[in-house]
């Protein structure tokens, strides 16, 4: 409850200056109100769907920035051929991922909590709130290129970024970063097989 | 019957006054923003958000991640294979069929039931983590549960005073006081775990009202089968997803595990306690939603 407090002092003291900068929540609920409004049209297919969001997602996302933090360590060691086909491939698997799990939408909102800014990082709390859970989402974005972009995902506590980071990293050291390309070039195409639109 | 109706009106006027009241003062119009200037960092306060970006963007480094110590992963493989088969072929056709026969709402209410069931798991935890407040929570939460929920059936406390539960284990109470997770371990049919929380679980157990429920072992075991069963009647299909879409399900759950039990333990505060609109909407006045019908 201090603590409460507190935020709401030391908002109404920095509130002036904030809105002399770019919004990053604004971008976030730019992206999530236009997905679901796709996801709410229930006159759409599934693949109808799925390549609408794909379309009005990507312009929110920072892609090189998800791929270099994803291979860390490895980014640096890599090609410029190899970064740009993991890059690719990386897009392609969210892709699968994620729009996999649209049919999932069944209803629910987004509050969105807080917002946190600090240089060019920003850290804004949401929650998806649905008939029956609720799920705490947070998002990480970085401002480049005029305009704040996501780079991670942060569902219950768990970094979507650091769970690839953490799995891929191991396979590198198993099989090399040509090998992981190679597993990861299987599973687009597994992916691609299932649903022909991508 | 008079009788039943008084208790309930005082009981009403108890969760709307006690419980919401701190909801209410929270409810927020507007969502606060914070700016963290660099450099600032006098105020406690100020610190505190610092540290948090801190920490939330430490991974920022290129370095080698390694969320969860396992040294016996020959071994884990080992029991991830069996269970993921067991999942497959016995206990999602199992939940898929109970899922199919009993409705929705049933399903729901026997996992509330269960959950305020181990009501003393979660509230001993928070104590003994000397979180008083989490601790209040759930008493506060078992007696409406247990009493305006129908013995726990329904969720009052969460749908009607928007109080919810603590999740709090003895492998958390564990990490609180700096143990780690010393290395993974995935369970037969549990699932992953670590040494800690295996650990956790088992202590857990002792309070357990289920343990001293006076049941044969094998009556136990089928209780809290069914408990698993009720709850993935109500799952969508996650761990198929996972299988599906990561190119080794092994790595991606053990990172996932590690994860989220880090940020149980380091208790990553989302949830400023909001609520919608105006405390007197449909939602909480219209006895069957917050009865979660």
């Amino acid at each position: 409850m201090k603590r409460f407090v507190l935020t709401w002092v030391f908002v109404l003291g920095f509130v002036v200056s904030a809105w002399a900068m770019p919004q990053p929540q604004e971008q976030i609920e730019g992206m999530i109100n236009s997905v679901l409004s796709v996801l709410q049209q229930d006159e759409l297919t599934a693949e109808e769907k799925k390549s609408q969001v794909s379309g009005r997602v990507q312009g929110f996302l920072n892609i090189a920035s998800m791929s270099e933090r994803t291979l860390g360590l490895y980014w640096q060691g890599a090609t410029e051929e190899q970064r740009q086909h993991f890059s690719d491939l990386f897009v392609k698997l969210l892709e699968g991922t994620y729009l996999n799990r649209i049919d999932d939408y069944s209803g629910g909102t987004v509050q969105y909590l807080k917002q946190r800014v600090k240089g060019n990082k920003a850290i804004i709390d949401t929650k998806f709130v649905s008939e029956d859970l609720e799920i705490p989402v947070q998002y990480k974005m970085i401002y480049e290129n005029d305009s704040w972009q996501v780079f991670d995902m942060v569902i219950e506590g768990v970094s979507m970024i650091r769970n690839y980071r953490s799995s891929y990293g191991e396979i590198i050291r198993k099989d090399g970063l040509d090998g992981l390309l190679a597993l990861m070039e299987q599973k687009v195409f597994a992916m691609q097989g299932e649903s022909p639109t991508q | 019957m008079l009788r039943f109706f008084t208790s309930l009106i005082l009981l009403l006027a108890f969760t709307f006054v006690a419980g919401p009241l701190q909801a209410v003062e929270l409810a927020a119009t507007d969502v606060p923003t914070v700016i963290i200037p660099a450099g600032q960092q006098n105020d406690q306060f100020d610190e505190d958000f610092a540290d948090d970006f801190d920490e939330d963007f430490a991974d920022e480094g290129s370095f080698d991640e390694i969320l969860i110590a396992d040294p016996l992963e020959g071994f884990n493989r080992g029991i991830f294979w069996v269970n993921d088969k067991l999942y497959f072929y016995l206990v999602k056709p199992v939940a898929k069929g109970y899922r199919f026969i009993v409705p929705r709402p049933a399903r729901v209410s026997v996992g509330n039931f269960f959950s305020n069931l181990l009501t003393p798991i979660r509230a001993a935890n928070a104590l003994l983590q000397l979180k008083f407040t989490d601790f209040g929570t759930e008493i506060y939460r078992f007696i409406v549960n247990s009493t305006i929920g129908i013995a726990g059936l329904f969720d009052p406390a969460t749908s009607l005073a928007g109080v919810e539960k603590v999740e709090e284990d003895f492998g958390q109470t564990l990490g609180y006081y700096g143990a780690g997770h010393g290395f993974y371990l995935v369970l037969p049919v549990l699932g992953p775990s670590s040494l800690r929380d295996t650990t956790g679980g088992l202590v857990d157990t002792v309070l357990d009202p289920l343990w001293y429920a006076d049941l044969a072992t094998m009556e136990y075991l089928g209780v809290n089968m069914f408990k698993v069963t009720n709850s993935l009647s109500l799952d969508k299909d996650t761990y198929e997803s996972i299988v599906r879409d990561s190119l080794d399900p092994y790595l991606f759950v053990r990172a996932a595990y590690a994860q989220r039990r880090a940020a149980q333990v380091g208790k990553v505060d989302y949830s400023i306690l909001t609520i919608d609109g105006s405390f007197f909407n449909e939602n909480n006045l219209n006895p069957f939603k917050w009865l979660g019908m």
